[in-house]
């Protein structure tokens, strides 16, 4: 799995912190998540999609 | 409600601190009534510090969050955290019997109840701390 998380959070300014702060995580799951080590639950991969302002699918790309 | 839970995460870690530091007066009581050391002891002794030591790191690790705004647990640590508590079940249930086994093979002699209950306990412990450690870093 592979994820825009890193791109997206760039575009907006946002550090690792700022977005662990922002959906109420610890920062090494940001980390863990930006390099595709961590599958989010539903409800994580939600909040952090609202937090950087697009959606699961455009977030998340999966290899087939 | 976020300060409810920030509230629960400082009582998990103010009772960590209260039993980790039980468990260090218990050792150092333990330590000065009997001089002597036994074989057991010397085994057991660096597993209990060890589970000290990364049981104090946890500990710190979970402040440091909460100092900086941050949840001490979220969704990944907690997964890490049943997933550590399963392997150290089945250390557990291991222990227990090649503990006693280990004895008889080595000692010809069934190590008393106290032993086995000691070996499961630090056994199982180390168990966790390991594999809490490892899956933390590895990522899920």
């Amino acid at each position: 799995m592979k994820t825009r998380i890193k791109e997206l959070r760039a575009r907006y300014d946002l550090t690792q912190e700022d977005l662990a702060k922002k959906i109420n995580v610890r920062r090494e799951t940001i980390v863990f998540l930006e390099k595709g080590k961590y599958n989010p639950s539903l409800k994580l991969a939600h909040d952090v999609a609202k937090a950087l302002k697009t959606t699961i699918e455009e977030l998340f790309i999966f290899d087939d | 409600m976020l300060n409810e839970t920030k509230t629960g995460q400082k009582i998990v870690i103010i009772m960590g601190i209260g039993i980790t530091t039980l468990v260090v007066f218990t050792f150092a009581f333990y330590m000065l009534a009997d001089p002597s050391i036994s074989l057991f002891d010397i085994i057991s002794i660096p597993i209990l510090l060890t589970i000290i030591l990364t049981s104090s790191y946890i500990i710190y690790d979970r402040a440091k969050n909460i100092k900086k705004g941050l949840p001490a647990q979220d969704e990944r640590l907690k997964q890490v955290g049943y997933k550590a508590g399963y392997y150290g079940f089945i250390a557990a249930i291991w222990s227990a019997v090649g503990s006693n086994m280990g004895s008889i093979i080595v000692t010809d002699q069934e190590l008393r109840g106290g032993l086995v209950t000691a070996a499961v306990v630090l056994i199982s412990g180390i168990v966790f701390m390991i594999s809490f450690l490892y899956f933390s870093r590895k990522g899920e």
